[in-house]
Parts: structure tokens; sequence; C-alpha cells
């Protein structure tokens, strides 16, 4: 049984049936699922969410699809990590590393909301799937439409760098290199969504898509022993996650299912692509869009198509917006592998670097409860690393050469 | 000539949110009607979601209008404005 309701206008609050659709015809704002909240009490308990499967599927009450899944059967359930190495360097009492690096089968965040979209399409009727990507929602498109059996369309830059083609090709799809950048090959999905009927996950599947979202904050509130962290601090890029977080906090404590400790909600993004931050740091609901300049491709959207709901949530959690520069932003990847052992993306660098921050501003005081929230895995883009290593010459295969070597050493090895 | 109707964002910033560029586009683009769906002005910014339909060319050539004269202007579904 579905607790689905309607699909409903952020704006005009005009509804709609579940169908594939983007926005509101009146008012041109983002459409939202709806949910029989009344109808899930006493349902939709604690212990139904526990005894389902470990993946985001054990939420599937809380996600718009009527009938069983159709792909991300392994996909969610990634680790909350109690990060206290991490902690007693950044002075702080508590300190958790939600970690979508893990995540499977793409190593991205994308595989929850890739899941829920092919599984609605499978629903639809659609037979084909697409997106405008060049990473990793490229990568976990083309996987999931495998799983699921579906013909998936992958579009791309023609000058796109083969290393980043690779990890989508190999799971089969039709690569499509069209001559344009990134607003031209989205331009054209949507039109291509229109002419031939097919689904493009983050286009006419866009609601249902970003309900996907909401999992990773199901899965901190209950990996955390049903509570929710008093602080988390998210990347933002399009604007999907933070809002859908937020949402999911909500919807736990709607249900009963977590107390209500007024969560804060913080944004992170890349100094070199803030319009959120910046916006929020002059105090503005409106963002002016920007052209993108940082290492951090991943997040790098200069125009967010949620950023106003960002601007939203952000100021009605009581939260705030922080950005960071390249530098920093490696030298958190750099820190978050040395203490916890987690390779991020510069994305996942970008939202740690940035908790650093508020949490020296103040902005996150050090005795409250503080979830950081990685979306992506370094090995994909190991690229950005470059030049962050020192040369390392080799030595003769002898005992002695190596005695040199440790006795030579003026720092410690283990970092800590 | 086919008509066409367009869903766009019009960014206004840099002094263009000063100025009446959408009155200035309808007389030089009579037949190019424009139907304002939400809007949203600062005092550094602006933006508006707007219909336009009429005759393709001319459309187009009113957008262009608008862009020349320092409007950014998206379409509502696909371009930057969908997240990759």
């Amino acid at each position: 049984m579905s607790y689905v309701k309607c699909l409903k206008a952020k704006e005009s609050g005009t509804e709609y049936p579940i169908e594939p659709r983007t926005i509101c015809d009146n008012d041109f704002s983002p459409v939202e699922v709806q949910y029989d909240y009344d109808a899930m009490r006493g349902k939709v308990t604690r212990e139904s969410i526990e005894a389902g499967p470990r993946s985001l599927w054990r939420y599937k009450d809380l996600l718009p699809i009527e009938g069983e899944p159709r792909a991300g059967f392994n996909s969610g359930w990634t680790p909350l990590i109690k990060a206290d190495r991490l902690a007693k360097k950044l002075g702080v009492d508590e300190l958790y590393i939600k970690d979508d690096s893990a995540n499977y089968p793409s190593y991205s965040y994308k595989d929850r909301v890739v899941s829920v979209a092919i599984t609605k399409a499978a629903e639809f009727g659609f037979d084909t799937v697409g997106c405008a990507s060049t990473g990793n929602l490229a990568h976990s498109v083309a996987a999931h439409a495998a799983t699921a059996g579906l013909k998936s369309y992958v579009m791309v830059p023609h000058d796109l760098e083969e290393g980043k083609i690779v990890g989508s090709r190999v799971f089969g799809p039709t690569l499509v290199k069209i001559k344009g950048n990134y607003d031209d090959v989205n331009r054209l999905c949507a039109q291509i969504a229109d002419r031939y009927g097919w689904a493009i996950v983050n286009v006419n599947l866009r609601p249902y898509y970003t309900e996907g979202a909401k999992t990773h904050g199901f899965e901190i509130a209950e990996q955390l022993g049903w509570r929710l962290p008093a602080h988390t601090v998210l990347p933002v890029a399009g604007g999907t996650i933070l809002p859908k977080v937020w949402k999911a906090y909500q919807e736990f404590i709607k249900l009963g299912l977590v107390p209500d400790n007024k969560p804060a909600m913080y944004g992170a993004q890349a100094a070199g692509c803030n319009p959120i931050a910046k916006a929020v740091a002059e105090g503005s609901e409106l963002f002016h869009p920007q052209k993108p300049d940082t290492i951090a491709k991943s997040i790098a959207i200069g125009n967010p198509a949620d950023g106003y709901y960002v601007i939203q949530h952000l100021k009605e959690s009581g939260g705030f917006a922080e950005s960071a520069t390249d530098p920093e932003i490696l030298a958190a990847v750099r820190l978050l592998a040395e203490t916890e052992g987690i390779f991020t993306e510069p994305a996942g660098g970008t939202t740690l670097a940035c908790a650093i921050k508020l949490i020296e501003s103040g902005r996150i005081p050090r005795d409250e409860p503080i979830c950081v929230c990685i979306t992506g895995n370094g090995l994909k883009t190991i690229e950005c690393m470059a030049g962050q290593f020192e040369e390392v010459e080799p030595i003769e295969a002898k005992i002695a050469a190596f005695d040199t070597l440790v006795a030579g050493q003026s720092q410690p090895v283990v970092v800590g | 000539m086919a008509t066409t109707t367009r869903k766009c964002w019009l960014t206004f910033e840099g002094g263009a949110q000063n100025q009446p560029r959408l009155w200035e586009m309808s007389r030089k683009f009579p037949t190019v009607m424009f139907d304002i769906r939400q809007a949203s002005v600062q005092e550094d910014i602006g933006i508006m979601a707007v219909l336009f339909e009429g005759e393709e060319d001319e459309v187009q050539a009113a957008l262009d209008n608008l862009v020349s004269n320092g409007v950014k202007v998206d379409p509502v579904e696909g371009g930057s404005l969908v997240a990759p």
C-alpha cells in the first residue's frame, strides 16, 4: 500500500496527479510529492522500518513508489561513523560522518535518487531512461538502468575526458556526445524527454528522483538511535539534498519517530561557486547566478535549480551557509582520509572544510552533536589530488637502506 | 510561421533590475505575448517566471532583445536550472 497522495506546486499549491512532471503549469515552481501522514501514523513505526531491508528501501513507505523496487536493492544504508579522531582534531564533543562515498553501486549519494527514479520510470512504463551529466549522476543512471533492464542514454558534452566517460560506459548505456557545453546538453535533454517520451531522471522524473535524497536523512536519524543531530552540514549544488534531508527530519518528527530537537541545517559550497553562501551571508532571499571556477566540479552549479528553497530551509532551521577555497577543500579531503580513513571527492572536502569554518566561527557550537555529510568517493577524482604529495625516491631493496630512511624521518608517520 | 510558447526565468541584476526591460521589449515586439507567473524583486536583483508566446522568430528575437539589454534568460526546464 502506498501513502502517496499527489504532486503539489511549492508556490501556488496547485495539485496534480502522480505523473511525469517537473513544474507547475501556472507558476512554474517545482512540484513535490505529498503523502498521507495521518494514514501512516501507527503503521510506519520504528519497528516496521527496522524490519525492512538493509538498503534505502527500508523507508519505502515514505518514498513515492506504488509497487516493489526495481533498482537500488543494495543502495543506501551507508555507514554513519562516529568520527572521534576527527572530533578531537576539531575540538568538538560529538561528530558523525554520514558516508555516501560507500554507497552502492556507483559510490555517491546519487544512487539514492536514481534508485527511486528508475523504479518510478518502470512503474510509469518507460523503457528508456537518461540524463545529462559528466559525473556521478551518469554513473548511477547507467548502473541502475542495467539492473532494471532498461535502455539508458547518457548525454555528455563532446569534449568530456575519456576517463570520466568510462565510469558510465562500462554499464552499457548509449553514449551521446553533444557539441556544446553543459547548458546545451541539459536543454537538449528536456526537449528529448518531451519528444521521445523517455524518462530523463532529473527532468521529467525530478519530483520522484529528489525524494530519494530523503533516505540520507532517514538513515542519519535511525543510525543515531532515533534522534537527530543538532547540526547537519550538507553540500549545495543544484539544491536537491539539503531540502530533502530537512524534509526527512520533519517527516520523522511528524510521525513521532524522533524527538523534535529543532535541527539546524548548514550549506557548504566551494568559494569558486558559492551563490547560496553569498546570498545567505548578505541576508538575501535571492541569489546571483555565478560562473563556476572550482575543483569541486560535482557541486559546481552556478544557478541552482532549488537554490531558493535551500536558502529558505537554512533560514527556517536557524542554520547558515559557508564556502571554502580550493586549497581548504583539498586540505579537508586529506584531513578526513588521515583521521577517519575516508577518501572523499572534493565535494566532500568542501563540506568538511565548511563545517570546520562554521565551528571555528562559533556558528556551530562545539558541545552539540554534529553530522557532516559526505556524498561522493575520492577514487573517482584522483586527478584533483595531483601535486598534493611529495615525490617518493626509491631505495635499495636492503634493510640498511630502510633503516637509514626511518632514522632520517623527522615527523612521526602516524597522524593523530 | 509556427507559433511557440517558452517558459523562462528572467534574472535582472547589474542595474537591469531598475530598468523597464519587459516594457521596452513589448514595445519592440508587440506581437509577442508575455505573462508573468511569479516574481521576486530585491534592491540588487529581481527574478521573474515569464511565459512568452508568439511566432517562433519573434519570440526568439524578443528574448535576444532582453539578453542584449542585460537580462539573463534561462529556460524553466532544461538549461542551467536543471542540476547535472
